[in-house]
């Protein structure tokens, strides 16, 4: 492992230097995935860009139109804020699952989307919740759907001088339940056999679900929705026969491999469970919100 | 090419020139001499190389070193202050929470950190803190006695 490391002080010497470097050069968030790649021999680079000292991309903002989290935010913080918990306790949760507590405090969520595994917990609950991908160079900013940004393993649509700058959660309407599920051999230092998450919208009825998104990880060669089973709920009064179904078209839905750590089928089965299980967790979370509490 | 850098340790500022892609535990260890934080799998997984950078656990194997000259770095040599162990440290010696000893600088700082905000943790949140520390003789259940012991309220 030999590089050269460039340090900028602010994003706009950043985006400079991505635009002088280009490919030439990696950049590196939280480390956990980038330094571990580059030990083994898996990735070479001529030169590391830390954006340690960009402070300015290492936030939690709320605003009128949504959450906006900066590309920098750790794990930690994501999982430890009250802002997400209540809005998006499936992001929450998600961050809270990834790696262990040293991982989660060096992590970042945008090295997670970047890093683009299709095993990365963050990304099922950001494509739930429709977010929106902010990303910078010197060229100017553009903003792109995260449906949008991921090509297959470890490609996405960034530019070589392009920086993921931050990532926009839109507002939510109606009473919004969520929850992410990771199925791992053990509850810590996992990458996902499955990760699924649901988000379960009601707007004045307790029984009538006016949206259902399905969200799925490590099952395809990107994080996927499963919008056939989302449409079987939409409008619906639910019941346990239609939870049912919605869990058998998510898995079809599912284009998993075999590999070391599970078979394709187990995948395919353990999708009909941890949907049918989210779903239900989803629904009792909506229930919870007033009515009139809308946000 | 090496460059020059300062880092805070244990309250102390070292000043040394190092190649930009070494760990902070590879220059924890080589460099400084501060030996306690160990190399397991040098890949993020096993936590023996945990230490505090500004108060919150992290692999040091996993952090560049010149990428944290502004933070402080505390590390199982600072654990005890002023000659005088740290509660933990002295739970550990009386509970026999040692067995190899390979992991047992990391898993002390993560208990460190989780203490130091969360004083009484439960059983289930000092198993949360410690995930991501193994303990390959796989003697954890002395190491929750001792936090029990540490954390006791009287």
């Amino acid at each position: 492992m030999r590089f050269e490391l460039l340090q900028p002080r602010s994003l706009t010497e950043a985006l400079e230097m991505k635009r002088d470097y280009g490919e030439k050069a990696r950049v590196l968030a939280g480390g956990t995935d980038l330094l571990v790649l580059l030990k083994d021999g898996k990735l070479k680079t001529d030169a590391v860009m830390s954006l340690r000292n960009l402070g300015e991309l290492n936030f939690i903002r709320e605003e009128r139109q949504g959450v906006t989290l900066g590309a920098l935010v750790s794990h930690n913080a994501v999982a430890t804020s009250s802002v997400v918990r209540q809005k998006f306790p499936d992001l929450a949760e998600a961050c809270a699952q990834v790696g262990a507590t040293q991982i989660q405090n060096l992590g970042t969520v945008g090295g997670n989307l970047c890093n683009a595994s299709p095993a990365a917990d963050t990304a099922p609950p950001l494509l739930l919740m429709d977010a929106l991908l902010t990303l910078a160079s010197t060229r100017g900013e553009r903003r792109i759907a995260i449906h949008d940004f991921f090509l297959g393993p470890r490609q996405t649509v960034l530019q070589a001088d392009e920086i993921l700058k931050e990532i926009v959660i839109p507002q939510t309407t109606g009473r919004r339940g969520a929850t992410y599920l990771k199925l791992g051999r053990r509850q810590a230092m996992e990458i996902a056999i499955v990760g699924l998450g649901v988000a379960i919208h009601l707007n004045g009825s307790d029984r009538v679900v006016s949206e259902c998104r399905v969200a799925m990880g490590s099952v395809a060669p990107t994080v996927v929705r499963a919008r056939g089973a989302e449409a079987i709920l939409r409008d619906r009064e639910i019941t346990s026969e239609l939870v049912d179904e919605v869990a058998a078209v998510a898995a079809e839905a599912a284009r998993p491999i075999s590999d070391v750590r599970a078979s394709a089928q187990y995948r395919l089965d353990m999708i009909r469970v941890l949907c049918r299980q989210a779903t239900h967790a989803a629904l009792a979370r909506a229930r919870e919100k007033k009515a009139e509490g809308l946000s | 090419m090496k460059i020059p850098v300062r880092l805070r340790v244990n309250g102390e500022n070292y000043d040394i020139v190092i190649a930009p892609y070494r760990t902070l535990l590879d220059v924890l260890r080589e460099e400084l001499r501060l030996t306690g934080s160990k190399k397991g799998c040098d890949a993020g997984d096993c936590g023996a190389c945990t230490v505090l950078l500004d108060g919150k656990p992290v692999n040091s194997c996993l952090v560049l070193a010149a990428t944290v000259q502004d933070a402080e770095i505390l590390t199982i040599e600072g654990l005890a202050q002023k000659g005088k162990l740290h509660p933990l440290q002295q739970a550990f010696i009386s509970e026999g929470a040692v067995q190899c000893g390979f992991c047992t600088s990391g898993v002390l700082m993560s208990l460190k950190a989780l203490v130091d905000h969360n004083p009484t943790p439960t059983p289930e949140e000092v198993k949360i803190a410690m995930a991501g520390n193994l303990c390959r003789c796989t003697g954890y259940s002395k190491v929750f006695k001792a936090v029990a012991a540490a954390t006791r309220q009287p």
